[in-house]
């Protein structure tokens, strides 16, 4: 490097927080990030949108030092250039980051989560309370909490939590002060009430003169925090706009481009001749059910609604065989499924698709290949050989449907992002012909495109003839596809909604307990 | 299918091993070339290491499935002392006395099964307990002493004829190695025992019976061992202590092939290119300066050493992340490798009781 290019960079240094040059990364000749260029001025909230797979995690993963991004590009974070590949140099000029998983101690009060790391106050290795925890309550006031660092971390609010990791990742280290805190989608677990305080932490943060490097899923968030917005598709930028200058809509033109009004129409138009009963249950009972009976019908799709606790998680699970069952009828087109059989409700085409791909849906480890064909693989098996050929092109064939990307069946499930590794799963079962698809958070961290794509699937098999129920926490999924929403509370159903009364309001309003809103308060026997 | 495949095809980290073979042969070749460059040389490397080989194998079954099996050595210990004792104590016929050595071991291996599956304790403990079982039983139908190996022209014919100049132990070698390979790769159960291994929730909830092939791998695995005891048996004689002297080398083998052919994932052809790649290096040290402790050096520092290479050169490569994040970034929540890294290694680990997983992945990230 000559040094006229460092002075010119050290001027602009003054300028930028971050400052990303033509930065393209490619896996295994995939290209998954090309010549991206982006700046962000220190205070700047810059939202950084795109569906799964379209390259966030990677800009992310290479600021942080965790991939080395394809010779020729740059990224300068307070004008110094970072070192590919090394976590040291991307935290030495000052990046830190803030993820889902925030890497908090429960057990631990706010205090040691904050200083576990170093920076406790001492004399004599002896650690000072007083002067610590001053020290904490002031690293927690620049991030607009006001609580007691001696509280456990685990007795606090999911928005607590969040900004608790914000004021430690904000400690200035020994090298220098923090540029550029980058929020990896860290509203999406986030119940909504909880949202605004932690957007404003984050503003707090850009208050300080940081840069801020914002990804999320949700839009909402962008127009009344972010300065301006990039928008990712397929690795490519498709736009860097000021949020003042652009509107919802716009911008979801932008992620998706037309694929999602297409899909979402179909969502919406809602049909079918309903058949005779498909799925009984009776008097399910388990731990957290308590005695749950309804019939479904081919070409019903069912939502299951209910707050954390209220049997919405476990009941698809319970009636599977996934989770152990202690009294009731489960039978799918009259034959009687036993409990905590999976294989044997498989062989009545009874389908169900957990609620984590990482813990329970996927086997990370196989190639898509391996994890879709896992549910059947009697197609393929002629003696003496598993026909490897005819099992790629059914594959290939699904991938092709619901448009997985990219198109590698052979590649590890494991290096395909959240939405496509949920396509995969979808593929997995779709190809049984399931009379009967249960479904737990089916769409849960996936992006627009893909929920688009994966309710289409999900119709098309109600259309078929199967039986669809869907467990889901997003009212809004439920309300879009379903022709019926059990609403659970307590591990029983509580409200049994038909088409015209399924909305957003009134499935929280059943799900809390309150009643249904009051302009439709109706008469329950309780 | 026309989509891209994947870009290394003759890249190190599949092959490092093949090279590896390769440079050791020209290294020595050159080296010593009227000691190593001889077909007397070839021939007793292929059947000195077929015995490990055939326990490296059996190892590599219960690993596919998620499971140890640390009783091998003691198996196939027991298996070579029966096969004898009933020969040369009891006077049995030659295929009686093989026929109960292998049945004592799917006994055993039965049993394994049974406190795996049904009695739910970890792999590791109840095989690590199982083998000191089977070494006291071992004692037992010895006598503590090392019995006379049995006189019979049939006996030594079993494995001490030679094909094409190799023992015929090389030979069954091999078909042992394509039929394990066939039911890995080409067999349905090959395919649930892989999903068993990498996520035994979802294997479960897919259907796949976990309990039944969890059991099938351990009886499979203690089958082999008393196979590859009558084998021994045959070939070099009884004796009372060589079992234990394996049980490394078959881990190293297992371990070491998960590396070779298709990263990741533990693999028959690997676990055999790795076992001679090891031998061979070992013989032409050993033929060029006589020392016998090369052997242990040798197989210690190349297990480290190769499995620390393939994860440096996974890490560059950066298409599969198997890296966890440093402690030391708690701090600054430096971005871990998201789904993929944490998950091949969180789901094993959690699944089975173990700390360590057989999960090849888990290896080369503890690695680090």
């Amino acid at each position: 490097m000559t040094t006229g290019a460092s002075e010119r960079s050290a001027a602009a240094g003054l300028r930028f927080a971050l400052e990303v040059r033509s930065l393209t990364k490619t896996f295994a000749g995939i290209p998954a990030l090309s010549a991206l260029d982006l700046t962000i001025e220190p205070g700047e909230i810059h939202a950084l949108v795109g569906e799964n797979g379209s390259g966030k995690s990677t800009v992310i993963k290479i600021l942080a030092g965790y991939h080395r991004p394809d010779p020729g590009g740059e990224v300068r974070v307070g004008g110094e250039r970072l070192v590919w590949g090394s976590a040291e140099s991307s935290s030495a000029l000052g990046c830190r980051f803030v993820h889902q998983d925030l890497g908090l101690v429960d057990g631990l009060s706010i205090l040691d989560n904050l200083f576990i790391g170093g920076g406790f106050s001492c004399r004599f290795g002896t650690v000072l309370d007083r002067a610590s925890r001053a020290a904490a309550r002031a690293m927690l006031s620049q991030v607009g909490v006001d609580v007691d660092p001696r509280q456990l971390v685990g007795t606090l609010s999911p928005a607590q939590r969040t900004a608790v990791a914000v004021a430690r990742a904000m400690k200035d280290t020994a090298s220098g002060a923090v540029k550029l805190m980058v929020f990896d989608e860290p509203t999406a677990t986030l119940p909504d009430n909880e949202v605004n305080q932690l957007l404003q932490t984050i503003r707090a943060v850009a208050a300080r003169g940081v840069g801020v490097l914002y990804v999320t899923h949700r839009l909402d968030e962008i127009f009344v925090l972010a300065k301006n917005v990039t928008v990712l598709r397929d690795g490519r930028k498709v736009a860097t706009v000021p949020v003042a200058s652009v509107d919802r809509k716009k911008l979801v033109n932008l992620l998706v481009g037309s694929e999602l009004d297409d899909a979402h129409a179909e969502s919406v138009a809602v049909h079918t001749e309903r058949g005779g009963p498909v799925l009984e249950v009776e008097a399910l009972t388990a731990p957290r059910i308590d005695g749950v009976s309804f019939t479904a019908r081919a070409g019903d799709i069912i939502g299951v609604a209910g707050i954390t606790g209220s049997g919405r998680e476990t009941i698809l699970g319970t009636i599977f065989g996934a989770q152990p069952r202690t009294g009731g009828r489960v039978a799918v087109n009259g034959v009687a499924i036993r409990p905590s059989r999976p294989s044997h409700a498989m062989r009545s085409l009874m389908a169900y698709l957990p609620p984590d791909r990482k813990i329970s849906g996927g086997v990370m480890t196989l190639s898509a290949r391996e994890n879709c064909s896992l549910s059947n693989l009697a197609p393929f098996w002629r003696v003496p050989w598993l026909r490897r050929r005819m099992e790629r092109s059914e594959v290939a064939s699904w991938f092709a449907r619901l448009d997985v990307r990219p198109p590698r069946v052979e590649a590890d499930l494991a290096t395909f992002s959240g939405g496509n590794q949920q396509k995969i799963l979808f593929a997995k079962w779709l190809r049984l012909g399931p009379s009967v698809f249960l479904l737990d958070e089916p769409t849960q961290g996936v992006d627009v495109g893909a929920k688009a794509q994966l309710h289409h699937q999900l119709l098309g098999a109600a259309a078929h003839g199967a039986a669809v129920i869907v467990s889901s926490s997003d009212a809004d999924e439920l309300v879009a596809i379903c022709h019926r929403v059990l609403v659970l509370r307590g591990g029983r159903i509580v409200a049994d909604l038909s088409k015209g009364e399924i909305t957003v309001a009134r499935i929280s309003g059943e799900s809390l307990g309150a009643g249904a809103p009051a302009s439709e308060q109706e008469v329950r026997v309780g | 299918m026309t989509a891209p495949r994947r870009r290394i095809n003759f890249g190190f980290d599949r092959f490092s091993g093949a090279y590896l073979w390769v440079l050791f042969i020209v290294v020595f070749g050159v080296w010593t070339p009227s000691l190593f460059l001889t077909s007397s040389t070839l021939h007793s490397v292929a059947s000195q290491e077929a015995i490990a080989a055939m326990l490296g194998i059996a190892v590599l079954v219960p690993l596919v499935a998620g499971a140890y099996d640390l009783s091998v050595g003691s198996v196939i210990n027991l298996s070579t002392i029966v096969v004898v004792v009933l020969q040369t104590s009891h006077h049995w016929g030659m295929w009686p006395a093989i026929f109960v050595a292998i049945g004592v071991s799917v006994v055993i291996g039965v049993v394994n099964g049974f406190l795996v599956v049904k009695l739910r304790v970890n792999s590791f403990i109840a095989t690590l307990g199982m083998a000191t079982v089977v070494t006291a039983i071992q004692e037992i139908v010895s006598g503590e002493s090392q019995p006379l190996p049995p006189v019979s022209h049939a006996w030594n014919a079993l494995t001490q004829t030679k094909v094409f100049g190799f023992q015929i132990v090389v030979l069954y070698l091999i078909i042992l190695a394509f039929i394990v390979w066939w039911a890995l790769e080409h067999t349905p159960v090959g395919r649930y025992l892989y999903a068993v291994g990498g996520n035994p929730e979802a294997a479960r909830l897919s259907g796949v019976n976990v309990d039944k092939w969890t059991w099938v791998a351990m009886i499979a695995s203690s089958t082999i061992c008393g196979i590859a005891g009558v084998f021994y048996a045959s070939l070099t004689g009884p004796s009372l202590t060589f079992g234990s002297s394996l049980l490394l080398p078959a881990f190293a083998a297992a371990f070491l092939g998960s590396t070779q052919l298709k990263p990741g994932r533990f693999n028959v052809w690997g676990s055999m290119l790795a076992i001679y790649v090891l031998a061979t290096g070992v013989k032409g040290l050993q033929l060029v300066t006589g020392k016998q402790w090369l052997n242990d050096m040798f197989n210690g520092v190349a297990l480290v050493g190769a499995v620390a290479f393939a994860v440096w050169r996974q890490r560059v490569a950066g298409s599969k992340p198997t890296a966890a994040p440093e402690p030391s970034e708690a701090e600054a929540q430096a971005t871990g490798p998201g789904g993929a890294g944490s998950t091949r290694e969180a789901v094993p680990a959690s699944q089975h009781a173990t700390a360590a997983g057989p999960d090849p992945a888990h290896v080369q990230s503890t690695a680090q």
